[in-house]
C-alpha cells in the first residue's frame, strides 16, 4: 500500500524543474555608470536590496541600491576593480567584481568625462580630459547633469548620426542584450543529466574504493 | 540550506570546518563494511535529493533526505553526506568550498541526533511504528538543520530570531514531505528487509 504511495510521490516530483536557488549577478559598463543586476538563478530578480561596493582591499567605496528588477547603477569614482557584494538574508550573498581595467574603461568613456566636466563625478580630477569637443555623453542616468553637458560640449564628430542617436542605439542594445545576458547566466546555472550523472558516478566510485580498502583490511585482519 | 561562500564570518566557517572534520574523522571509523554500501546509496540520494525543488511563494526549498542518512548510518552519516555535499558544490555551485565545513555540520550533525533519538523506536515495533519514529525523524532533522543555519548566520552578525524563523519557516513543507518520505522509505525498509537496521548497526569491525 505503501509502495504506490512513495512511487506516486517520487512520480508526482520528479517533472519540477530542477532549478538550482542560487544568488547570481553581475556588472558591466553603462556610459559613466556601471550597472548590474542581482537575482536568484530561478529567474527571481532580487528588488530593493542594498549593494555595497568595496575596493579589492575591502574599503568601502559606497552603496547603492537595486529597483524593482533587480538592477543597480553605481558611478565609479577611483579606477580600481570593484567589489559589489550584495546581502539578500538567510545566507544568500552576491558578489561579483568589475576589473580595474573595466571601471577605467568607464572613467575613460566621453561620458563620463563630460559628467566629470559638469561636475558630476568629483573625485576624478585627473580624468576630466577638458580639451576633448568631440566627445559626448552617453549617459542617460542622471538627466539634469546629462543636458547640463549637452548643452556644453560642441556636437563636432558623428558623421550620419547624430550624438543624440548615438546613444539611443546604445541604450537601444543595452535593454536588447539583458535578457539575453541573464538568459546566458541561467543557461550557465542549469544542471544537466550529465553532471547529475557524473556525480552520482563519482560517489559509487568513491565508496567502492572505499569498500575495496575496508575489504582488504578485513581480509588481512 | 546551502549557505553559500562570503556568507559567513571566517570564525564560523573555520569552527564549521573545524568541527565538521572531527565528525567526519568520528563516522569514518563508525564506517564499517557492511555500511559502506548503504552509506553510498544515501549519499547518491542525498546528492540527486537536493534537485528536486519545493517552490514556495517566491522561493523554494529542496529536499535534503538527511535524517533518513542519520536513522541508517549514525555516525558515518557524516562521511556520507560529506560526499554528497562536496559534490553539489562542485558540480552544481550549491554552497560553496569554503563553507563545506559549516554545511556539513548543519546537515549531518542533525543525521547523528535523530540516529540516537529514533534507534530505540525502529529497533523494535512493528513496520508501522519504525515508519512512525522515522516519520518524525525525518522532520526532526530538517527542523535542526534549519536551526543550524539560523545560528551559523546568527553568529555571523545577522541578528538570530528573524534569520532562523525566516530559514524555519521556509523549511515547514520540506519538514512534512521529509517526515512522509523518510516514514515511507523506513516502513518499505522494514517489510521488505527488516534485518537492514539490525545489520547496519551491526557487529562493530
Amino acid at each position: 500500500m505503501i509502495r504506490p504511495l512513495a512511487l506516486t510521490l517520487a512520480l508526482a516530483m520528479a517533472p519540477l524543474p530542477a532549478l538550482a536557488h542560487k544568488v547570481i549577478g553581475g556588472a558591466y559598463a553603462d556610459g559613466a555608470l556601471i550597472e548590474g543586476e542581482i537575482g536568484f538563478s530561478n529567474g527571481d530578480m532580487a528588488a530593493d536590496a542594498l549593494v555595497e561596493v568595496f575596493d579589492p582591499a575591502g574599503t568601502r567605496l559606497g552603496e547603492t541600491r537595486t529597483d524593482g528588477d533587480g538592477i543597480f547603477t553605481y558611478r565609479p569614482t577611483a579606477a580600481v576593480a570593484h567589489v559589489f557584494r550584495a546581502d539578500l538574508g538567510a545566507g544568500h550573498v552576491a558578489e561579483f567584481t568589475l576589473s580595474a581595467d573595466e571601471v577605467a574603461a568607464i572613467l575613460d568613456s566621453p561620458a563620463a568625462r563630460a559628467a566629470a566636466e559638469t561636475g558630476a563625478a568629483p573625485g576624478t580630477g585627473d580624468e576630466t580630459g577638458a580639451g576633448n569637443p568631440s566627445t559626448f555623453p552617453l549617459d542617460r542616468a542622471p538627466a539634469g547633469a546629462a543636458s547640463g553637458a549637452l548643452a556644453a560640449v560642441p556636437l563636432v564628430a558623428a558623421p550620419g548620426l547624430s550624438d543624440t542617436d548615438k546613444a539611443e542605439i546604445a541604450r537601444i542594445v543595452r535593454d536588447e542584450m539583458r535578457p539575453l545576458r541573464r538568459e546566458i547566466a541561467a543557461y550557465r546555472e542549469r544542471n544537466d543529466l550529465q553532471s547529475i550523472l557524473g556525480g552520482i558516478g563519482y560517489i559509487a566510485g568513491l565508496f567502492g574504493l572505499g569498500f575495496y580498502i575496508a575489504a582488504r583490511r578485513r581480509l588481512k585482519g | 540550506m546551502h549557505i553559500v561562500d562570503g556568507a559567513l564570518a571566517a570564525p564560523v566557517v573555520i569552527g564549521g570546518a573545524v568541527l565538521a572534520v572531527g565528525g567526519v574523522a568520528r563516522g569514518l571509523r563508525d564506517l564499517t563494511l557492511e555500511k559502506i554500501p548503504a552509506a553510498g546509496m544515501l549519499s547518491a540520494s542525498f546528492f540527486v535529493a537536493s534537485l528536486i525543488h519545493v517552490p514556495i511563494g517566491p522561493s523554494s526549498v529542496h529536499l535534503i533526505l538527511n535524517g533518513l542518512a542519520g536513522l541508517v548510518l549514525g555516525w558515518a552519516a557524516f562521511p556520507a553526506l560529506f560526499v554528497g555535499l562536496l559534490l553539489q558544490a562542485v558540480f552544481f555551485g550549491f554552497g560553496g568550498l569554503t563553507v563545506l565545513g559549516v554545511n556539513t555540520l548543519n546537515i549531518a550533525l542533525p543525521a547523528v541526533i535523530v540516529h540516537y533519538l529514533c534507534r530505540r523506536g525502529l529497533a523494535r515495533g512493528t513496520p508501522r511504528i519504525a515508519a512512525l519514529w522515522a516519520g518524525m525523524g525525518g522532520a526532526l532533522a530538517i527542523a535542526l538543520t534549519a536551526l543550524g543555519v539560523g545560528l551559523a548566520l546568527a553568529l555571523s552578525g545577522e541578528a538570530f530570531l528573524p534569520a532562523a524563523r525566516l530559514v524555519f519557516l521556509a523549511h515547514i513543507p520540506v519538514m512534512a514531505v521529509e517526515g512522509l518520505l523518510t516514514a515511507a522509505a523506513v516502513y518499505l525498509a522494514a517489510q521488505v528487509k527488516p534485518d537492514l537496521f539490525a545489520t547496519v548497526q551491526g557487529p562493530q569491525r
